[in-house]
């Protein structure tokens, strides 16, 4: 535990500060995005017929793969994200308010990695808006796609909403600190600033999150985006209620590893410790537990309802599932890594932050194999499985491959952007740190002091 | 549904037992309750006007209860301004179980009635078929108008010739494994696999769960006539179409399609007015999809929209190409169409198929020559003609007898029933009275009568059977993946795919089938397309799969 008192200087660090290990970290990941683009337009050359996807039937491919299932996975990572944030306001966890803003901008990075996928998947990109906002008052009615579409863009507008206005106090009180060179962003992002309305902003902020959490299961993650496949009936692997619980605990395992990936970096790079505490990453790796145990929760529920006395399409579905190898080993890498988080929940001994990112790059690792398997497996064992060419076959190529590269950078540039522009911890956070210092450390050093002899032994 | 049960209750004869049981227990006369529950199925298909139906009943009702407590004619009027006529009253009494039905009889005064209530509410909420749909009554509420373009096939007369997929991707110029029509065989696990066979096109489903997921509209059911098409302007390739078919109809075109638009509107075999892309909406929804869009069977509008010549409306490429008529392509809603002909009476449709059709026919000039010196009397007819056999001549007039309207109307197996009209013809003519008993009892087609007994004509019964035993009955009638709710416009007859049926190789293999295109090319079949064809355009294809 350090002695350090967190200062506004130190979440200025990371803004006042130019290294060449940023502009390493920086090039990196920008020839990721580059590289990806060049693929892209490669693809929008050639046609999606430089991916691995086919027809699903006699076709022998699968008509969705790489490209939808990290759609979901970045939604998930995104509705994770704000979700994380949410809680923190709402239910007044104080404890992670050095995260909720790198939770929110997870959130933005994930949906802009999202919706890139969406125009990345499309045979014709360019009738995105022509075709689908055209048809927007008739398909609604009907159309998943348009509702996740939907909800996708309010989710953005939500999210940067409640970015945006926290954002403002802090840049406003902090505007002497930062660099001349943004002074156009500052102006547009304080626009009209007052102090009389930090009261008013804490309010909508709250209103914000509330919505968020109330929105999350029944609409967002726990609702469309599941019913994008959920709701048809000839695609067993995909069918039934179980899709909305069990995509809400990925979403939120995926946002937590997510977090403390980051989380995790920033530490480490802006020396941290007394902002983003051990605390807080044993607090994260705890839920990590939670939802990793409810997901895995989930997965028995829907396969133990098709293998056990069928219909035989679900039955064929379910089989298929836990047979797959990748599937065997997302879970088993999943379940070790509940293990793990239980073990040191009982042994503090066991910690580690090493251990905690590790635990976190696991449960990405899993999620975004789960996902993708979710969709593909969807055409292995269609109801309608009459076909030769059914289970088709599919592999992601290359450059479908390149897309997780590309989207990983582009989230990764995200953060190096914003880093350099505005807080990632925000104002709040170290005034509450320092404000109620005082009685917190006091609390915190008698627990630390309480548990010592057992980290010990 | 199984053709040989005769009962009029769509649960089949067991259940209309077990009704008529339940009958018998009760003080009432069961007969009439029957009469009554068969006639009130007929109120529910519209064969029966509800007032007809109160009238015809009336005083046998009186007779029996002493009192007419059903809906009558002004209540009936009452009853549509309210709620939407005797027939929602009926819908509304369809039992749960034998006490609640029972509560029912006692309610309206009538039994019998309720028998069909019952009836009826399960053809209401249960699966749509033929009888349903023939009628234009039925579960297809969602979309008006008089047509609905849709196919009967037999797949018991298909021989797996792969002449349809062959027309439809040489009619639709599409790339090598884009098999928008396809023929499979299968096994079923059963030890008879030679009827094993599914010809599968797009459903062109009333309630098509394709376009129902589609973000753009693209992919729409056209008003006049219910195909459902993809509009490649519109189209945006998202392929949620394909995910949510449960047929795998759908094929995508993932790169540049091999022939040009340009190629297919200079196609010299086209002499239509249209240039088989556009339809008469001027929206692009047939031949082969653009890159980047989605594409399937169209049930060739340019044909229906009568761009192609007016002899090709009501027809599709696959059905012209079928050799042995498997395919019937016409419209769903009319009663006189082909497919609804051949499903009303598959046996006759058959046999009129083997009979009547031109290369079957014996010529006429050939004929009349041959009975040039013959007498009148069948045997010498018979005897004299080289190409007509008394088997021929017993189908050519069961068919007849069976037939309403025989020869007439815009169907195209009309074709085959004229036809057989002018061979009767030339044996009318010749002095031969088909009509007359010695013919008919000659050809099995009508009882000897007794000496006492007026001869009666021609026997119905006989004549089915005949055809029957020539043509054979269909093992069963069905359509795809009924219980997915997709309403779909083609019917089946034949074997229907088990949920363990499994592909097998047909008589013809796809790679041996080659299709002319606008630009003469003239490649071969795909059956698998990822493989044989996708697969090249994979950047760093690993050749393995998830």
């Amino acid at each position: 535990m350090s002695t350090k008192t967190p200062s506004k200087a130190d979440i200025l660090r990371p803004i006042g500060t130019f290294s060449k290990k940023y502009l390493a970290v920086y090039s990196v990941a920008a020839l990721g995005l580059i590289a990806f683009l060049i693929a892209w337009a490669y693809q929008l050359e050639k046609g999606l017929i430089v991916t691995g996807l086919g027809d699903w039937g006699t076709g022998g491919g699968a008509t969705w793969g790489l490209y939808i299932g990290a759609f979901i996975w970045w939604v998930g990572v995104a509705h994770g994200g704000i979700i994380l944030s949410a809680s923190v306001r709402l239910l007044g966890m104080d404890r992670y308010m050095p995260v909720a803003r790198i939770a929110e901008m997870t959130t933005i990075g994930g949906l802009s990695a999202a919706g890139f996928y969406i125009l990345v998947h499309m045979g014709r990109p360019d009738r995105m808006v022509t075709s689908v906002l055209g048809h927007f008052h008739i398909t609604v009615n009907n159309s998943p796609l348009v509702w996740d579409v939907t909800v996708i863009t309010a989710y953005f507008v939500l999210s940067a909403t409640y970015l945006g206005l926290t954002i403002r106090y802090d840049v406003n009180r902090l505007r002497d600190d930062l660099p001349d060179k943004f002074e156009p962003i500052y102006k547009i992002i304080t626009f009209g600033y007052s102090e009389k309305e930090d009261e008013i902003i804490q309010r909508m902020v709250w209103w914000l999150a509330a919505a968020v959490i109330i929105m999350a299961p029944l609409l967002l993650h726990g609702g469309v985006i599941p019913w994008l496949f959920s709701l048809l009936p000839a695609m067993p692997a995909w069918t039934g209620g179980i899709q909305g619980p069990m995509f809400l605990s990925i979403a939120l395992m995926s946002a937590i590893s997510g977090v403390m990936i980051i989380s995790y970096t920033f530490r480490r790079v802006y020396n941290w410790e007394h902002i983003i505490t051990d605390d807080i990453f044993r607090g994260l790796l705890l839920w990590l537990g939670f939802f990793t145990l409810l997901f895995l929760w989930f997965q028995l529920q829907s396969v133990l309802n098709g293998a056990f006395l069928g219909p035989l399409n679900t039955q064929h579905a379910a089989e298929g599932k836990m047979a797959h190898p990748a599937y065997q080993v997302a879970m088993t890498m999943i379940f070790l890594t509940l293990v793990y988080i239980f073990l040191q929940a009982i042994r503090p001994a066991l910690f580690s932050k090493t251990r905690a990112l590790i635990a976190s790059c696991a449960i990405l690792a899993g999620t975004l194999t789960e996902k993708i398997l979710f969709v593909v497996e969807g055409f292995f064992p269609p109801t309608f499985d009459i076909y030769t060419a059914t289970p088709g076959t599919y592999f992601p190529s290359l450059i479908e491959i390149l897309s997780l590269v590309g989207t990983v950078s582009l989230v990764a540039l995200l953060f190096l952007n914003l880093a350099k522009l505005v807080p990632v911890v925000e104002l709040h956070a170290i005034e509450h740190l320092t404000g109620d210092h005082g009685h917190e450390h006091d609390h915190e050093e008698t627990t630390k002091t309480e548990t010592e002899p057992e980290v010990k032994a | 549904m199984s053709t040989d049960d005769e009962s009029f209750h769509p649960l089949g004869q067991e259940w209309e037992d077990e009704l008529e049981t339940m009958l018998d227990d009760t003080e009432y006369d069961s007969d009439l309750g029957m009469e009554m529950a068969k006639d009130a199925m007929r109120v529910t298909k519209g064969e029966l006007s509800e007032a007809d139906f109160h009238e015809k009943y009336h005083e046998d009702v009186m007779d029996e209860f002493g009192v007419d407590d059903r809906p009558t004619e002004e209540a009936y009027e009452e009853a549509k301004k309210n709620a939407g006529g005797f027939a929602e009253m009926l819908k509304s009494f369809d039992g749960d179980g034998d006490e609640s039905r029972r509560d029912v009889m006692k309610k309206m005064g009538v039994g019998a009635a309720a028998v069909g209530l019952g009836a009826w509410g399960t053809a209401e909420g249960g699966q749509p078929n033929v009888a349903d749909e023939s009628g234009g009554h039925a579960t297809e509420a969602h979309r008006e108008g008089d047509t609905q373009w849709g196919m009967a096939i037999d797949l018991e007369r298909c021989d797996g010739c792969l002449s349809c997929v062959q027309a439809c991707a040489s009619e639709n110029n599409l790339d090598q494994g884009v098999n928008w029509m396809y023929v499979l065989d299968y096994e079923d696990g059963g030890a008879d696999t030679s009827q094993n066979r599914l010809v599968r096109p797009c459903q062109h489903c009333t309630d098509a769960p394709c376009e129902k997921v589609c973000p753009t509209t693209a992919r729409h059911t056209r008003d006049k006539d219910g195909l459902v098409l993809t509009d490649y302007d519109v189209c945006i390739g998202c392929r949620y179409c394909q995910v949510a078919c449960p047929y795998g109809v759908n094929y995508f075109q993932w790169d540049e399609p091999d022939i040009s638009t340009e190629e297919i509107a200079a196609d010299p075999e086209n002499d239509g007015e249209g240039d088989m892309m556009v339809d008469d909406r001027d929206r692009w929804v047939d031949s082969r999809s653009p890159r980047g869009t989605m594409s399937k069977c169209t049930m060739c509008p340019s044909r229906q929209d009568g761009l192609s010549g007016e002899d090709k409306v009501g027809t599709s490429a696959c059905e012209d190409a079928c050799p042995p008529d498997a395919i019937q392509f016409g419209n769903m809603r009319d009663e006189e169409s082909d497919p609804q002909r051949y499903l009303d009476n598959p046996s006759r449709s058959r046999t009129l198929i083997q009979v009547g059709a031109e290369s079957a026919i014996p010529e006429v000039a050939g004929l009349e020559e041959d009975l040039a010196d013959a007498d009148a009397d069948l045997e010498s007819v018979l005897e004299a003609s080289q190409d007509l056999d008394e088997e021929t001549l017993q189908l050519m007039k069961a068919t007849e007898i069976v037939t309403e309207n025989f020869g007439e109307g815009d169907a195209d197996s009309v074709d085959y029933e004229q036809n057989i009209i002018e061979i009767f013809d030339v044996l009318e003519e010749h002095g031969l009275d088909l009509d007359s008993q010695e013919v008919l009892v000659g050809l099995d087609l009508a009882d000897e009568p007794d000496e006492d007994e007026e001869f009666e004509g021609a026997d119905e019964l006989d004549a089915q059977n005949a055809l029957e035993a020539f043509a054979g009955t269909p093992a069963s009638n069905f359509r795809l993946l009924e219980d997915v709710g997709t309403n779909p416009n083609v019917a089946y007859l034949g074997n229907e795919p088990g949920p363990n049926a499994e592909q097998v190789e047909g008589p013809v293999a796809y790679e041996d089938t080659q299709y002319e295109r606008s630009d003469g090319s003239e490649p071969n079949l795909v059956d698998n397309r990822k493989e044989e064809i996708l697969d090249e355009g994979t950047v760093g294809d690993a050749g393995v799969s998830l």
